[in-house]
C-alpha cells in the first residue's frame, strides 16, 4: 500500500497540515461538517480515539480472525454479506467522488497530499461518527419520551384532551411531581391547539418551563413555545404555547377585553391564589360566556378543588396522583424553656437536635440534604450562627441562607453540590416551599412558622407579622424531602398543633392593599368593585379604603370614574405614589432623574443587606450616598454605575461587588426606566427625543454600531444555545464564610468559582443590556442627573414629596436629645416610627435636627425656627417595629402648604392647621402670610398646568374624555418652577412645629356658623367660589384652604385685624386683613409681567380675565369692572 | 411553520415501541446536507438536540422484510447492509453473521436478568 506513494512517511494525522488537507475533502464550507465548527473539532477527536480503538481490535483480530466464519452457509436468501464489517451496520454514506478526482488529477502532478488511504481512512472515521452522534441524539430521544411515559400524568393524556374539547373550564389536579406544569401544555400543542397562554404566579418559572418544555417537544431551537416576562419575551409569530406571568396576561386583557389570540388559556398554580390569579380567574369566568370557543384550563395542587369547579359552574376535575416518595414524619415539638419570647432572639437548640439526630441516624455515606424552614430573615441568621459552629466542629454539613434580599450568586450556591461525606442544609424561608425546587433534599425541618405581609388600612401601612402556617404549607414543606427518594420530615411543633393549624394560606386578596387592583379594574371597565364576581371577594372596607385612597390620589373622580391621571397611572406596572411621581416628573424639565428615581423605588434594593457590616463597602458607597434621602442615593449609584458601564463594559461587576451593590436589581432599574420613559411617550407626556441626534451621527458610526449589534446578538444568541448554569462542588467552609467577607473583595477565597460561574451569568447581562439600551443616551441622561443644580435637586425633593403624599413623616421633637439608634418619627396615624437601618438618615440622623442657635425657645417644645423638617417616605412596613423606608427630607412648612389637603388658619394666619394633625405658629403675623399667600398661587398654577398638561396627554384623552387643552408653555412652565423652587429654598420663617393629639384634633373647629352666611368674599381666583365651610366653620377659599376655621379665630371682620402692608408689586400701602392681602397678591403682578411679550393673544385675554372682573358693589348698587386691587379701594371708600 | 423546524409531513410511530415523534423527511436525502446520503428510505427529523440547524436526526424506516415500520434503537431493529427488525432478525438468524446473532443472544440474556 506504501508503495502506492512514496512518501508515506510524511503523513502525520497529528499534523494540522495534513488535516486540513482532509477537511478539504470532507468538511468544505457547504459540508453537512465544516472546518472550524464546532463539531468538526469534536470529529478530530473522535477520529484519534477511533484510530486508537481500531489499532487495539486489529491486534485482537488476528486471532479472533481464524474463528471467524462457519454460520453463512445457509441460504443466502437475505444477501447478506458473508464477512461481518462494522461499516455495515451504518446506514450513511458520504459521497466526495468529484473532489477525490479532482485531488487525484493534482496529485499526479505534485505527490503530496493525502492518498486513497488516508481519504480511505478518513470516510471510514466519518462514517463511524456521523453513527456516534446520530446514536446520541436518538438516545436522547428515547429517554426524554421514557421519562414522559413514566409521569402519572401520562395515562391523563387521552382524557385530559377529552374533557377540554368537551367543556369550557377543566380542573386539572395533582400533586409535586406529577408532571401537570410540563405535559398539560404540551398535550394541548400536540393534540392542535395553537394559541396557547399559559400562565405562572413567578417569572422565573415562565423561563424555566418554556426551556423545559420547548425541549421535550422537541423544538429546543426554535420558538414554537416561548416566554414572556415584564422585559423580556421569546415570542415569535411561530410561537403556539406561550408562558406568561398572571400579571402580564392581565395587562392584555386591559388592551384586548377578548383576548383574542389566545384560544386556550392554562392557569396554573391556582390554589397558589396570589392575588392577580385570583383576579385573572373572575375575568377569565366572565370572558367564557362571551368566547364559547375559548378553553380554560386551571391547575392546581389537591387543595380545595372543590371551590374552583363550582366556581366555574361545575367544571369537570381530573385528579392525578402525586409522586412522591414515602416520608416519615417525625413530630419533634419545642419545649417550652426553648421557646423564644417575642422579644428574645430563637433559641437554636431544637434545630440543631435535627442536625445532630441526622449525623447519629444516618451514615455520612448515604446522602440527603436538609432543609429546613424558617419564617424570616433575623430567625435565619440566628439558626445560621449556631449551625455553622456545630458544622465546623463535625465537618459534615455545609450550612447555607436562602432568602430574598441574598444576591443571586448566593441564591445560587443551593443547587451546587456538598462534596461526599457532607450534607447541605439550607435554611431558607417559604421561597423554598414552591417558588424554589432543590434536588436532593431528603430531611425537612418546619418551625411551622411563616412570616406574612398583611395591610393596615387605616394607618396605611404594611404589617409583616408571624403566624403559624396552614396545614396546605405544611404538607408542601414535607413533600419537598420526597422528591428523589423516601424522605424524613420534622416538625417543629405537636401533632395537635397541626391539627389546629388552618386548612389553607389566607388568599393575597384578604391580606393587601387593593389600590392597584381596582385603579386595573376600573380600566378594564368592570364596573364596581365592589360587585365583581371574585371567587372569594375580599372584604368590602377594604375595597372601599383602596376607593378612597384612589380618589384622594386624583386617581379616581367623585363618582369614582378614572381621571386622565389615574387613566395613565393603571397603565404603569407600579404603585400608585410611583406613577403619580412619573406624571409629575414630566411636567417640569426633570424627566431623566425622575425616571431613574420612580424605576430604583420599583425594584428591590441593589443595595445589599449583608454587605452593610462590610467597612470596606461602606467606604466605597460613601460618595453615593447623599443626605437628601435615599433617593437620591439611588440615583447616584445608578448614574455612577451606568458611567462604569460606558467607560469599562463588563468592568461593572467588579465595581458593584466593590460596593456590596447586587448587579441585577442596577439591569432591572435600567430596564423598568426604559418601559416607563416609553409610557410617557405614548401618552405624549415626554417629547420624542434623540431624532437630531441619530440623523446626525455620521455613516461611519451608524454602520459600527450595527456591526456591534450584530455582534451582541450573536454572543445572545450562543448564549441560548449553551445550558444553564453546571452545578459545583461546593467547599466545606462554603457557608462559613460571610457572603461579602474577604478585605480584599476581588479575591475572596472563593473568588475562583465565583467569578467563573458569574463571568458568564455577567457577560450575557452586559450584552442583554448593551442590545437593549443605548448606552451612550444613558450615560448622556445620567450625566445630566448627576449635576444637577442645588435648585434641580430642591424641585425633584418637592416633585418626590408631592407623589409620595400622604406618606410623610415628622421627626419627634425630643430627637436631638437621643441616641442616634433612637429617634422616633411619627405620622398622622402611626407613631413611634423608625427609620430603616438601611436609610441614610439612620446613620446621619443630625441632618434632620433643627440647629440649635437657629432654634429661639419659646417654652417647652415652642421652639422656633426656619429649619423645620419632615420625611417623605415610600414605605412603612411594620415587622417587629414599625420601619420606613426610603425617604427624603424637605422642610416643613414650605413641603406641607404644597401638597396637604387640607390647611386651615386662624384669622390672622399665625396658627396654621395642615393635614388636621400638624400645627405651625408663627409670632410674627406680618411674616406669616407671605408663604401662605405663595403657597395659593403657586398651587392653583401648578395644578392648572398640570390638568393641562394631562388633558393634552395622547390616547388617553382623545378616547377617554375629548377634551384636548393646549400644552402648557415652556414659559408659564419655566416661571412656575422657578417660583416653587424659590419657595422652597429662600422662605425663611420662624415657626413652631406641633404634632397635634387626637383630642386636640377633634377640638380644632370652631364650627358652622350661623348667620355669618352673607360675609362671603370675592372668590380668591377667578372661577374659585369661596364660602362657608359647613363642618369647620370659617371660609373655604380653596378646595384645599379653609380661613379663621380654627377655634381661637378672632372675627373675621374685626378692625383691629387690618394692619398696613405696602404691596412689592404695586406700591399700594394701606391696611388689609389677611385674606384681602391674599386676595391682592394673587393678582397683583410685578410690574414687568403685566406686560409679557409673548403671543399677545392669549396675553389678553389671560390679563383681562385674571386682573379684571365683574363686581357688584351691594353699597353703591352698581356693577363695575375692576382689578382685585381696585374693588378694595372701592369697598374700603365705604368702609371710610 | 418554524423555519428551523422544516413542515412536519406525519408523525413516525415504532410498531415495536411506540416511540412516535413527528417527522419532516421520508427517503435517502436528509435536506441540506450535500455529501450525505442515507442507504435506505429513513423517516427524519431535524436534529432537536444539535443547535446547527442541518443537523438531522434519523428515526426509523421499514423493515425489509415485513416492511413493519421500526425505530433505529437496538431494541427494535438492526442495520446491517438493510434495515431488519429484531424479530425478522431473530428469524433469520442463522443467516446474520456471527457478531449479530451473539449481540442478540446477549440482549435476551440481558432481559432475562
Amino acid at each position: 500500500m506504501c508503495d502506492k506513494r512514496g512518501d508515506t512517511q510524511e503523513w502525520d494525522w497529528g499534523s494540522p497540515q495534513c488535516r486540513a488537507q482532509l477537511d478539504e475533502v470532507f468538511f468544505r464550507q457547504h459540508d453537512y461538517i465544516q472546518a472550524r465548527g464546532a463539531e468538526h473539532a469534536e470529529f478530530w477527536t473522535f477520529f484519534e480515539r477511533f484510530q486508537r480503538f481500531k489499532a487495539k481490535k486489529e491486534m485482537a483480530g488476528s486471532r479472533e480472525g481464524k474463528a471467524r466464519k462457519k454460520g453463512a452457509t445457509g441460504a443466502a436468501d437475505l444477501g447478506l454479506p458473508k464477512e461481518y464489517d462494522p461499516r455495515y451496520r451504518i446506514n450513511v454514506s458520504v459521497r466526495t467522488r468529484d473532489v477525490e478526482d479532482r485531488l487525484e488529477g493534482s496529485r499526479r502532478r505534485t505527490p503530496t497530499g493525502p492518498g486513497s488511504q488516508e481519504i480511505a481512512e478518513c470516510r471510514l472515521a466519518l462514517l463511524h461518527f456521523l453513527d456516534f452522534t446520530q446514536k446520541q441524539s436518538f438516545g436522547k430521544l428515547v429517554k426524554l419520551r421514557r421519562e414522559q411515559r413514566n409521569l402519572p400524568i401520562f395515562q391523563y393524556r387521552d382524557r385530559i384532551l377529552d374533557l377540554v374539547r368537551n367543556y369550557p373550564a377543566v380542573v386539572v389536579a395533582g400533586d409535586t411531581g406529577c408532571g401537570k406544569s410540563t405535559q398539560v401544555p404540551q398535550y394541548l400543542m400536540s393534540s392542535g391547539f395553537s394559541h396557547i397562554a399559559c400562565t405562572q404566579p413567578r417569572r422565573i418559572a415562565c423561563i424555566s418551563l418554556a426551556k423545559r418544555v420547548s425541549m421535550e417537544s422537541l423544538n429546543q431551537y426554535g420558538s414554537k413555545v416561548g416566554y414572556q416576562i415584564r422585559f423580556e419575551t421569546s415570542r415569535t409569530p411561530a410561537t403556539k404555547l406561550l408562558f406568561l406571568t398572571e400579571g402580564l396576561l392581565l395587562r392584555q386583557l386591559q388592551q384586548d377585553g377578548q383576548l383574542s389570540r389566545y384560544s386556550v388559556v392554562v392557569v396554573d398554580e391556582v390554589h397558589e391564589r396570589h392575588l392577580h390569579c385570583d383576579f385573572l380567574l373572575g375575568v377569565l369566568r366572565s370572558l367564557l360566556s362571551q368566547r364559547t370557543d375559548m378553553r380554560l384550563v386551571l391547575m392546581s395542587a389537591t387543595i380545595n378543588i372543590a371551590l374552583f369547579s363550582s366556581y366555574f359552574g361545575g367544571a369537570p376535575v381530573l385528579q392525578v396522583p402525586g409522586r412522591l416518595f414515602p416520608i416519615q414524619v417525625i413530630y419533634q415539638p419545642i419545649p417550652p424553656e426553648e421557646q423564644a419570647s417575642r422579644s428574645e432572639k430563637l433559641d437554636p437548640r431544637p434545630y440543631l437536635r435535627v442536625l445532630q439526630g441526622i449525623d447519629q441516624r444516618y451514615p455520612a455515606e448515604e446522602r440527603g440534604d436538609l432543609l429546613l424552614f424558617l419564617s424570616g430573615m433575623a430567625e435565619i441568621s440566628t439558626i445560621l450562627e449556631a449551625c455553622q459552629t456545630y458544622a465546623s466542629h463535625t465537618g459534615r454539613w455545609i450550612i447555607l441562607p436562602l432568602h430574598s434580599t441574598l444576591s443571586i450568586a448566593q441564591q445560587d450556591k443551593v443547587f451546587d453540590i456538598a462534596p461526599p461525606g457532607v450534607r447541605k442544609c439550607i435554611i431558607s424561608t417559604n421561597i423554598a416551599e414552591t417558588s424554589v425546587t432543590i434536588d436532593g433534599v431528603r430531611f425537612v425541618a418546619d418551625s411551622g412558622k411563616v412570616k406574612e405581609m398583611s395591610f393596615d388600612p387605616k394607618a396605611k401601612m404594611q404589617r409583616l407579622q408571624e403566624f403559624w402556617i396552614s396545614r396546605a404549607s405544611s404538607e408542601q414543606r414535607k413533600g419537598r424531602a420526597g422528591r428523589t427518594g423516601p424522605g424524613v420530615c420534622y416538625r417543629l411543633y405537636a401533632e395537635s398543633d397541626y391539627e389546629a393549624f388552618a386548612p389553607y394560606p389566607v388568599p393575597e386578596i384578604h391580606r393587601v392593599a387593593l389600590d392597584s387592583l381596582v385603579l386595573q379594574m376600573k380600566s378594564m371597565g368592570l364596573g364596581d368593585p365592589r360587585s365583581f364576581p371574585f371567587i372569594d371577594p375580599p372584604p368590602a372596607s377594604s375595597i372601599q379604603t383602596a376607593i378612597t385612597y384612589l380618589k384622594q390620589q386624583g386617581a379616581l373622580d367623585t363618582r369614582g370614574e378614572l381621571t386622565p391621571i389615574g387613566r395613565l397611572l393603571s397603565q404603569l406596572p407600579v404603585d400608585v405614589v410611583i406613577g403619580k411621581l412619573l406624571v409629575l416628573g414630566s411636567l417640569f424639565n426633570l424627566v431623566e432623574p425622575v425616571l431613574t428615581i420612580a424605576a430604583a423605588l420599583s425594584v428591590q434594593s441593589p443595595f445589599l443587606r449583608t454587605a452593610q457590616h462590610n467597612p470596606d463597602c461602606s467606604t466605597a458607597r460613601q460618595p453615593l450616598n447623599s443626605d437628601l434621602g435615599d433617593p437620591f442615593t439611588l440615583l447616584n449609584t445608578f448614574n455612577a454605575w451606568v458611567q462604569v458601564k460606558g467607560e469599562r463594559g463588563g468592568g461593572s461587576r467588579k465595581w458593584c461587588r466593590r460596593r456590596g451593590l447586587e448587579e441585577q436589581r442596577l439591569y432591572e432599574m435600567a430596564n423598568l426606566r426604559r418601559q416607563f420613559k416609553e409610557l410617557l411617550k405614548s401618552h405624549g407626556l415626554l417629547e420624542e427625543g434623540g431624532q437630531d441626534r441619530v440623523s446626525a451621527e455620521g455613516r461611519a458610526q451608524r454602520r459600527e454600531r450595527l456591526s456591534e449589534r450584530q455582534r451582541l446578538h450573536q454572543l445572545h444568541r450562543e448564549h441560548q444555545l449553551q445550558e444553564g448554569r453546571r452545578r459545583k462542588v461546593l467547599r466545606l467552609d462554603e457557608g462559613a464564610e460571610g457572603p461579602s467577607s474577604g478585605s480584599d473583595t476581588d479575591t475572596p477565597p472563593s473568588a475562583s468559582k465565583d467569578q467563573e460561574g458569574a463571568a458568564n451569568s455577567m457577560d450575557i447581562q452586559e450584552v442583554k443590556f448593551k442590545l437593549r439600551h443605548n448606552v451612550s443616551e444613558l450615560r448622556e441622561a445620567a450625566c445630566a442627573s448627576a449635576d444637577m443644580s442645588s435648585r434641580q435637586t430642591a424641585l425633584l425633593r418637592l416633585l418626590l414629596c408631592r407623589g409620595l403624599y400622604p406618606q410623610l413623616a415628622l421627626p419627634d421633637e425630643h430627637n436631638a436629645t437621643r441616641k442616634d439608634s433612637e429617634q422616633v418619627f411619627h405620622t398622622r396615624n402611626k407613631q413611634g416610627i423608625v427609620i430603616h437601618p438601611t436609610s441614610v438618615f439612620a446613620s446621619d440622623p443630625e441632618v434632620l435636627h433643627v440647629p440649635e442657635h437657629e432654634s429661639s425657645a419659646l417654652g417647652a417644645g415652642k421652639e422656633e425656627s426656619s429649619k423645620h423638617q419632615l420625611l417623605a417616605f415610600v414605605t412603612l412596613l411594620e415587622t417587629n417595629r414599625p420601619y420606613v423606608s426610603n425617604c427624603v427630607r424637605l422642610p416643613v412648612l414650605q413641603a406641607l402648604l404644597l401638597v396637604a389637603d387640607s390647611v386651615d388658619s386662624n384669622a390672622d394666619c399665625t396658627r396654621l392647621v395642615l393635614d388636621g394633625w400638624v400645627e405651625l405658629g408663627m409670632a410674627d403675623a406680618e411674616a406669616a402670610l407671605k408663604p401662605l399667600s405663595s403657597a395659593l398661587t403657586l398651587r392653583a398654577e401648578w395644578e392648572r398646568l398640570l390638568q393641562a398638561q394631562l388633558g393634552h396627554a395622547g390616547p388617553a384623552s382623545t378616547s377617554g374624555l375629548g377634551f384636548t387643552g393646549p400644552k402648557p408653555a415652556r414659559r408659564e412652565l419655566d416661571k412656575l418652577r422657578e417660583g416653587l423652587v424659590r419657595f422652597l429654598l429662600y422662605t425663611e420663617v420662624n415657626y413652631s412645629l406641633k404634632r397635634l393629639t387626637g383630642l386636640q384634633a377633634q377640638n380644632l373647629y370652631v364650627g358652622p356658623q350661623v348667620g355669618h352666611s352673607e360675609l362671603t368674599l370675592p372668590p380668591l381666583f377667578p372661577g374659585m367660589q369661596s364660602e362657608p365651610d359647613p363642618v369647620k366653620g370659617g371660609l373655604r377659599i380653596t378646595n384645599y384652604f379653609t380661613y379663621n376655621c380654627l377655634c381661637d379665630s378672632k372675627d373675621l371682620y374685626s378692625e383691629c385685624l387690618r394692619t398696613f402692608w405696602s404691596c412689592p408689586h404695586c406700591d399700594l400701602h394701606m391696611p388689609f386683613t389677611p385674606l384681602e392681602r391674599m386676595q391682592h397678591e394673587a393678582t397683583c403682578r410685578p410690574a414687568e409681567e403685566q406686560q409679557p411679550e409673548e403671543d399677545p393673544d392669549t396675553v389678553k385675554t389671560a390679563a383681562s380675565s385674571s386682573l379684571t372682573r365683574l363686581y357688584h358693589c351691594d353699597v353703591c348698587n352698581k356693577s363695575l369692572n375692576l382689578t382685585s386691587t381696585e374693588i378694595l379701594r372701592h369697598k374700603r371708600q365705604h368702609l371710610a | 411553520m418554524d423555519t428551523s423546524e422544516g413542515t412536519v409531513i406525519g408523525v413516525f410511530t415504532c410498531e415495536q415501541c411506540d416511540l412516535s415523534s413527528p417527522y419532516t423527511f421520508y427517503g435517502q436525502k436528509p435536506p441540506n446536507t450535500r455529501a450525505i446520503v442515507l442507504l435506505e428510505e429513513c423517516y427524519g427529523m431535524r436534529d432537536p438536540f444539535n443547535p446547527e440547524r442541518e443537523k438531522f436526526l434519523v428515526l426509523g424506516s421499514k423493515c425489509c422484510l415485513c416492511k413493519k415500520t421500526v425505530c433505529v434503537g437496538t431494541e427494535c431493529s438492526i442495520f446491517y447492509t438493510k434495515r431488519f427488525c429484531l424479530p425478522c432478525v431473530r428469524e433469520h438468524l442463522e443467516q446474520f453473521p456471527e457478531q449479530i446473532q451473539m449481540e442478540l443472544a446477549k440482549k435476551k440474556t440481558a432481559k432475562k436478568m
